[in-house]
């Protein structure tokens, strides 16, 4: 990031460039003084925590508090990875993060090119402003909404189930169903806004290549498959990178709204375990080796994500 | 021939299909009004489903005699004030300074705050981090450990960037301090960049349920939300075999309290819609 100058400077003579930065800093004492509270902020609430894990090595306890607390080493790992945790927490986040990222990412896109095919305005506006809607609301309404929907009682679903003859089906509390009920009800959410993005792509597309097509006889579905799709590939490739990076960013907020023992088999992610192992059973420091295991694994993701964008020729994620 | 609305085939089957996506995005907001406006008796039996049967507004009356909603209301609205307020006041501050292309320190400052993205401590150390400053089962513990969100920082910071400087060189030739240029220049000229950012801010706070859950042990203290995941807890009679009619009676005083809660929501939401859209698109860019 520094010039060869500025680097052949510091070798030179060091008092004078602390002099300069001395003057620099005086210079902008006020924007430093402005500056102060957002430095404060970082160094306390986001690095602060970071002194939080040492007790991933430790074993905590309340009384003792953090640093007197004793040092354990890698326990907590060992014990994680020797017993049936890791691998079923291992799987529930990859598969969950993965199925989702991959049924879920062609909806917005979908959405963006109909809406682009349509001519008449109020309709097109109308239909984009409802689907902005599910992201305003929170994952309780969200979720409550799934419940409701879903019950075995008086669910609509069950109901359309129960009126063609079949026995209604307790949604909530199969394994099998976890999965496509968190990702449906994920395209519900985000479909509408995550395509704000799309429709901006769309919008920069040169529209005399779409002229140019005309005059050569070619109709709407030719423009948008060889025009309108190709025009947006680089846009779409980009955001697939980088959901991929954030792949094991689970919703976990949904989840714990979502499972309950009887699917915690195919439900519980890293989050939700670390939120019930560290918060709700007080066993800290197995929860917080889990959360930083999870958390390297999801830095290495972004990282390989975003050398892939690189290497693809587009820039990186940052 | 431009824009000449010809009805084809393709046009139809396009249309057709939207009011489709139009419609599943809109029934479940619909449904839970009508269930919260229709008689108990007819939701449990399942006979509510386009219009309110036995028309009453008995949940919303519960609402408005319950213990607990009415004070999780005001909690959410001064929690989401003041919250909003801080966030806005902080990312505005931090952002100027990095704005400028020649501050001190600004790279490193930067790196510090772009690390961030990337480390995620998790929910264990923050609390710890909550808990040994005292702001357990305070409000503080809501606004406080998240009052910059990093990625509307850089947004503000980008906005920031792309004013025109004469104005700001101008007023500092004049004398002008930096505190006076960022309140009396920068911000008034920033109102769409503000709105866009504030508006990610609100809503975060108005619809947050995890960190209060897990921050606040006073009920009384509850933000609605945490009310809300309350009463889904307790119907989830729906997810086992014991479901029965009593554990499905609080269904209307719950649609009831949801719809309350999205009232504001839904009020600011076509209007807020178009700073929506530019803030996904700014965190797009800069993303």
């Amino acid at each position: 990031m520094e010039t060869a100058a500025t680097k052949a400077g510091k070798a030179a003579n060091k008092p004078s460039r602390l002099a300069a930065a001395w003057k620099h800093m005086k210079r902008d004492r006020q924007l430093l003084i402005l500056f102060i509270p957002c430095l404060a902020f970082y160094l306390i609430f986001r690095y602060g925590p970071l002194y939080g894990l040492l007790i991933a090595f430790k074993d905590y306890s309340v009384f003792q508090g953090i640093w007197d607390s004793p040092w354990v080493g890698f326990k907590h790992f060992e014990k994680f990875f020797n017993g049936n945790d890791f691998a079923l927490l291992f799987r529930n986040t990859l598969m969950l993060g993965f199925l989702n990222l991959i049924f879920s990412f062609p909806f917005p896109i979908l959405l963006a090119l109909m809406l682009n095919e349509v001519r008449l305005k109020w309709f097109k506006k109308s239909v984009q402003t409802l689907s902005y809607l599910p992201a305003f609301l929170s994952v309780v309404i969200i979720c409550s909404m799934v419940i409701d929907f879903l019950s075995p009682t008086h669910g609509i679903v069950n109901k359309i189930i129960e009126a063609f003859g079949f026995e209604p089906v307790y949604f909530l509390a199969e394994k099998a169903w976890f999965r496509p009920i968190y990702i449906i009800s994920d395209i519900w959410t985000n479909m509408g806004y995550e395509s704000i993005i799309y429709l901006a792509a769309i919008a920069g597309i040169d529209p005399t290549l779409y002229e140019a097509a005309r005059v050569d006889g070619a109709n709407r579905y030719h423009m948008m498959r060889h025009i309108t799709f190709p025009g947006i590939l680089g846009t779409v490739i980009v955001m697939f990178i980088m959901k991929t990076g954030n792949m094991l960013r689970i919703g976990y907020e949904k989840v714990l709204l979502l499972y309950s023992p009887m699917t915690y088999e195919v439900a519980d992610v890293f989050s939700t375990f670390v939120y019930r192992k560290g918060l709700l059973e007080s066993n800290y420091s197995y929860a917080a080796a889990v959360g930083l295991f999870e958390a390297l694994v999801a830095l290495v993701m972004l990282l390989m994500a975003n050398f892939v964008s690189k290497r693809l020729g587009g820039q990186g994620l940052w | 021939m431009v824009g000449q609305p010809r009805f084809t085939l393709f046009s139809l089957v396009n249309g057709l299909l939207l009011i489709g996506v139009a419609i599943a995005t809109l029934y479940p907001v619909w449904y839970i009004l009508v269930v919260s406006l229709s008689d108990t008796a007819y939701v449990v039996q399942g006979k509510v489903f386009l219009w309110p049967k036995g028309l009453n507004l008995d949940a919303y009356k519960e609402v408005l005699q319950d213990s607990k909603i009415p004070r999780a209301y005001l909690n959410t609205i001064f929690y989401t004030t003041l919250g909003t307020t801080i966030n806005l006041l902080m990312t505005a501050i931090a952002a100027y300074p990095l704005s400028q292309k020649d501050f001190f320190g600004r790279k490193w400052f930067m790196l510090l705050i772009i690390l961030t993205m990337f480390l995620n401590p998790g929910i264990i150390p923050n609390y710890l981090l909550v808990q040994k400053l005292g702001l357990i089962d305070t409000f503080w513990a809501l606004v406080i450990p998240n009052a910059i969100w990093t990625f509307e920082l850089i947004i503000l910071k980008s906005f920031y960037e792309s004013m025109s400087t004469s104005i700001r060189e101008a007023a500092r030739i004049d004398g002008a301090s930096e505190f006076r240029i960022l309140f009396r220049i920068i911000l008034p000229l920033s109102k769409p960049a503000l709105a866009s950012i504030g508006l990610f801010y609100f809503m975060g706070h108005w619809n947050s349920y995890f960190l209060p859950m897990i921050y606040l042990n006073d009920s009384l203290k509850y933000p609605l939300q945490v009310v809300l995941r309350d009463m889904l807890i307790f119907s989830e009679g729906n997810r086992s075999n014991l479901v029965d009619a009593a554990a499905l009676a609080p269904q209307a005083l719950k649609n009831a309290t949801i719809v309350l809660s999205m009232i504001p929501v839904l009020m600011i939401y076509p209007f807020a819609q178009k700073y929506f859209a530019q803030g996904v698109m700014l965190g797009a860019e800069k993303g």
